[in-house]
């Protein structure tokens, strides 16, 4: 699903972002990036949608080189790989079911898709009681639920999770990585960077860890440190 | 997939509403700016109405009496003719001088009604071997002196003032205008600009779930249709204002005068839909622009 051949990324010519890092991610793997701040983790994310170019190397995603993927195309390989993030980038002047309504607004679905599709996701996530309210009216943890029902709802290949759980104390945390794992097991790849040890070292997954560009470990069903 | 227009729609009234200041500074930049073009056209146009009999070199007309003999017409011809200093002339008969009314003041019936050709003098337009200001004068005041004439109009009186006046007048005017029309696309750039700061969020949103780039950039393009289809309508009744302008000129200027200063107003509404026409393409390639920047990234 996801493959990185020798992947660098320096940052305006001098900050080493990831070094000659190469890795494969099988279609249904749940996989937690680790490492400290600035090891290259949210480089490792945003090149899988394009939002990076590599300086060397190569990644495909779902069996092609996104480097060959013309610009216009990028789009359509973004519809393909949900987003969720620390800071949940919800908008504030949309209700959560305009927010989770609106990525399927933006890319052309119908409003009959729409209309059956976002009831059914925040069903999933459990907010159908909230689906009225703004983000303001929420908490964290009903926050992040919200941006991961919106990546969710066009039911991407791939799931990437930029330290879903920074934000939230150690129950919420849980349940959105109950929520992940569930989303995982329906087939979806799930690449999650964190911090959070108690999480990686309970869910025994595999883990990448990072170092200053680098892949220094690479363990199935591993644990934090 | 398709673009929805009410999604547009909903878009550029929530943008319009978020910028009402910057949306009304770049309406009133582009309405000046286009009335100014337009009244510079309308002004060219205007003056080369008035200016229509005054081409290939005539510089003075003779008007004979309505009522002038055959004889004296005859004699007057003559004259012209045998004239050293007169190069050529042009004989305009009634009927002629009739036509050209029609043509010149066609849109206002009320206007030609009234005007017969027996009641319009016919003339000759004299070209002058010399033109020197003195001595076309001098040899308009020797046909003013002949039996039958009725007056001489020289173009040095009025017609060079106007050409003069004209011609400087009507290219800063437009160099004006087109500045100003430049400022209005760079007014819509910012103002697009701004509102895609303050939607910054969304617009990052629409990227990470694949909104397609004219996706995100149809709704801005809209506001700047918007913004420029605005600007050019409010400046049509201006420039018919304009237009008005020039018909208390032609009541202070003599009869002759009037039978050029004009515009048709069918021109003034086109000049009217081309500048509305501009308006809207200034405002769709300036917000066009300005979104494409933003999306490059």
């Amino acid at each position: 699903m996801i493959r990185m051949e020798n992947v660098t990324k320096v940052y305006k010519g001098e900050v080493l972002a990831l070094q000659n890092a190469s890795c494969e991610v099988q279609r249904g793997e749940f996989v937690f990036l680790v490492g400290p701040s600035g090891s290259g983790k949210s480089t490792f994310m945003r090149l899988l949608n394009k939002e990076e170019k590599p300086d060397r190397g190569r990644v495909f995603v779902a069996g092609r080189d996104i480097g060959k993927l013309p610009s216009w195309k990028v789009p359509f390989l973004r519809r393909n790989i949900g987003c969720v993030f620390q800071d949940f980038k919800l908008l504030p002047n949309k209700t959560v079911v305009q927010n989770v309504a609106f990525a399927l607004e933006v890319i052309g679905s119908p409003r009959s898709v729409i209309k059956s599709k976002v009831p059914a996701i925040l069903e999933l996530v459990g907010l159908s009681k909230k689906m009225h309210n703004y983000p303001d009216e929420l908490s964290g943890g009903e926050q992040q639920r919200v941006s991961i029902a919106r990546a969710f709802v066009n039911r991407p290949l791939i799931l990437l999770a930029d330290e879903p759980t920074g934000n939230l104390d150690p129950n919420t945390s849980l349940g959105i990585m109950t929520l992940l794992d569930r989303i995982n097991r329906t087939g979806t790849t799930v690449v999650m960077a964190t911090h959070d040890r108690s999480i990686v070292d309970k869910m025994r997954r595999r883990v990448v860890e990072l170092d200053r560009g680098q892949i220094v470990r690479d363990q199935s069903r591993g644990v934090y440190e | 997939m398709s673009l929805k227009l009410d999604y547009v729609l909903r878009e550029t009234a929530s943008n319009f509403r978020r910028n009402i200041t910057l949306t009304l500074a770049t309406i009133i930049t582009v309405t000046i700016s286009l009335t100014l073009l337009g009244a510079a056209l309308l002004f060219g146009d205007a003056v080369d109405n008035a200016t229509v009999r005054w081409k290939d070199g005539v510089e003075f007309i003779v008007f004979t009496d309505p009522e002038i003999s055959p004889e004296l017409e005859a004699d007057i011809r003559r004259q012209l003719e045998d004239s050293p200093e007169v190069s050529g002339f042009t004989y305009i008969d009634k009927d002629e001088a009739y036509a050209e009314v029609q043509d010149l003041l066609g849109d206002s019936p009320e206007l030609v009604e009234v005007i017969t050709p027996e009641r319009l003098p016919a003339s000759f337009r004299v070209k002058p071997s010399d033109t020197l200001p003195e001595r076309v004068d001098e040899l308009a005041a020797a046909f003013r002196a002949q039996p039958g004439v009725a007056r001489v109009v020289t173009a040095s009186e009025t017609i060079r003032a106007i050409e003069d006046l004209s011609s400087g007048l009507r290219q800063r005017v437009i160099i004006i205008a087109i500045v100003l029309l430049v400022a209005a696309a760079v007014l819509i750039l910012n103002t697009i600009r701004m509102a895609l700061f303050s939607r910054r969020r969304d617009i990052e949103v629409m990227k990470l779930v694949g909104a397609a780039n004219w996706f995100i950039r149809v709704p801005f393009m809209f506001e700047g249709l918007v913004q420029g289809l605005i600007g050019g309508v409010i400046a049509i009744p201006l420039i018919w204002l304009t237009n008005n302008f020039f018909s208390v000129i032609n009541d202070d200027v003599t009869l002759e005068l009037l039978r050029g200063f004009t515009v048709d107003p069918s021109r003034v509404w086109s000049l009217g839909f081309q500048m509305v026409g501009l308006g809207a393409i200034v405002g769709t390639v300036g917000s066009g622009i300005a979104v494409t920047r933003f999306l490059d990234t």
